[in-house]
């Protein structure tokens, strides 16, 4: 089938004294073409989740599939694109140099113009600007634009706008969604805000910690494309409510 | 320009300063045999003009050798250590063990195993330089940022891309601060070579100098020593600033 596809993952890392489980017994389908929200709290192996479908390292045991191929694959397809927390641009290139930068990279010229992808991320006119000229927002523009330019089937984002401020957050998250509509690729968000998880999402997967599970995975069926009046929608709350249930589960019960 | 008279009013200043009080401490008396006034070392500098660049072309050409031939030992030795902890700490205690040894005591054997010309000039040179660059080219190529490393992974970059895309850019800043120290102790080590009996070069110059007891000169070919370093210096840094154009403060991932 097409997607990401993942069944009984476990990761460990070895460490200095003995190894930590970082994930047991992840299975999830994610289909192509969705945008699904990882969320728990700290240590719950969300970013590790990610780094395993972009292939930066192997599972322990389990299996994943993108389309039907294992992520080592995949990745030198190049049909991964990943965008981190900090923008991790090359300082020394212009913002152009650093969206050709994969395409430099695999010998061939970009998928997506790569001007016509500064253009969709808001940025025409700073081709040539330095990384070190622009605001925190824009970087992680350039980042988004990078992660697109060899146009992937998967889009992994570990935490992107998570050093912004809350306005720009917004205003990038709407921009994102529509850029994720444009282009059709299956987009994997890991987040720790509730209500961004639920507005961008298709579907919410909630994970626990120590290990790292899946606790509980919850359909967002509200309609697209998604408006910042949702925000005071009250199905939107109902969501937010669901996947704030998931999280604390009896805390929220129990005094503290 | 105006920004260069900036930065050098300060500096000039107190070099004028101290030239004036030396000259009238001089004068009056309070300054011992072996410290000329300045006037008198300016006075010596036209008759030796010709003998002074004869011995600084000698030392120069030695110094840049040496430098050269270390920051390619370097180079060489920091990319068989880049990645595998197992290789570079061998290496860099390698680097300590030379730098370690007092180049004084080493000059000594270096002359009985390949002679006094300008081989040893060079080696002694070479050796004096090295260490700095070692450490430099090392710590520069383990510079980048992690997230800059799993990006490379992650688009699928070899590893000839991997050093030339990522870690030599990111290495630079590092590469200029070791060049910078180095250039200063590859004159210093030319130096010691030829002061272990040579017919050209500055460090012979000051020995035949002060067995003549001729101080003015003495002092002439210290002050074009610390000029010839403090140039080299500045060659360095201005390359630096002209290449190394991205924001100084931030790395990858802290723009």
């Amino acid at each position: 089938m097409t997607g990401i596809v993942i069944e009984e993952v476990c990761k460990r890392f070895a460490l200095d004294k003995g190894e930590v489980e970082a994930l047991r017994d992840i299975t999830l389908s994610l289909p192509a073409g969705s945008f699904t929200a990882l969320i728990g709290p700290s240590g719950c192996g969300k970013s590790t989740l990610l780094r395993l479908i972009a292939d930066v390292f192997p599972p322990t045991s389990g299996a994943i599939l993108i389309d039907g191929k294992p992520p080592a694959t995949a990745r030198r397809a190049r049909e991964i694109g990943f965008v981190f927390q900090d923008p991790t641009l090359l300082p020394w290139r212009s913002v152009i140099d650093n969206v050709r930068l994969p395409a430099e990279v695999a010998g061939v010229t970009p998928e997506r113009d790569p001007l016509a992808l500064i253009t969709m991320v808001g940025l025409a006119g700073f081709e040539q600007a330095r990384p070190s000229q622009l605001s925190g927002g824009m970087q992680q523009r350039v980042a988004i634009a990078r992660a697109l330019s060899m146009n992937p089937k998967v889009l992994l984002m570990d935490e992107p706008f998570g050093a912004l401020d809350e306005i720009t957050r917004q205003k990038m998250n709407l921009e994102l969604l529509d850029i994720w509509r444009k282009t059709g690729t299956t987009a994997v968000l890991v987040t720790h805000s509730i209500s961004e998880a639920v507005f961008m999402a298709d579907t919410v997967v909630v994970l626990s910690a120590h290990p790292g599970r899946v606790s509980q995975v919850i359909g967002i069926d509200l309609p697209r494309p998604r408006r910042l009046d949702l925000l005071q929608d009250a199905r939107f709350n109902a969501h937010e409510n669901a996947v704030r249930a998931a999280l604390f589960g009896d805390a929220m019960t129990v005094p503290a | 320009m105006t920004g260069l008279w900036r930065t050098l009013a300060l500096p000039l200043a107190v070099l004028t300063g101290i030239v004036v009080a030396m000259e009238i401490a001089k004068a009056a008396g309070a300054l011992p045999i072996t410290v000329p006034a300045p006037s008198q070392i300016a006075a010596v500098a036209p008759a030796q003009a010709a003998d002074l660049w004869y011995h600084a072309v000698g030392t120069l050409r030695s110094a840049l050798l040496g430098y050269a031939a270390a920051a390619l030992c370097a180079l060489a030795l920091a990319s068989v250590a880049l990645g595998r902890p197992t290789t570079e700490r061998p290496i860099l205690s390698l680097g300590v063990l030379i730098d370690c040894v007092p180049l004084i005591a080493l000059a000594p054997i270096f002359v009985i195993w390949i002679g006094q010309g300008p081989a040893l000039h060079v080696t002694i040179a070479a050796i004096s330089a090295f260490f700095p660059l070692l450490l430099g080219t090392v710590q520069g190529l383990k510079a980048t940022d992690s997230n800059a490393r799993e990006l490379f992974h992650v688009i699928a970059a070899t590893r000839w891309q991997r050093l030339r895309l990522l870690a030599l850019p990111s290495a630079l800043p590092y590469l200029f601060a070791a060049l910078k120290i180095a250039a200063p102790l590859a004159l210093l080590g030319a130096l010691i070579a030829e002061w272990m009996g040579s017919e050209r070069g500055l460090g012979a110059m000051i020995t035949y100098a002060l067995f003549s007891f001729n101080v003015p000169v003495v002092w002439l070919t210290i002050l074009t020593v610390c000029a010839l370093s403090a140039a080299a210096y500045g060659l360095i840094a201005l390359a630096e600033r002209r290449i190394v154009r991205w924001a100084p403060t931030g790395g990858v991932g802290h723009g």
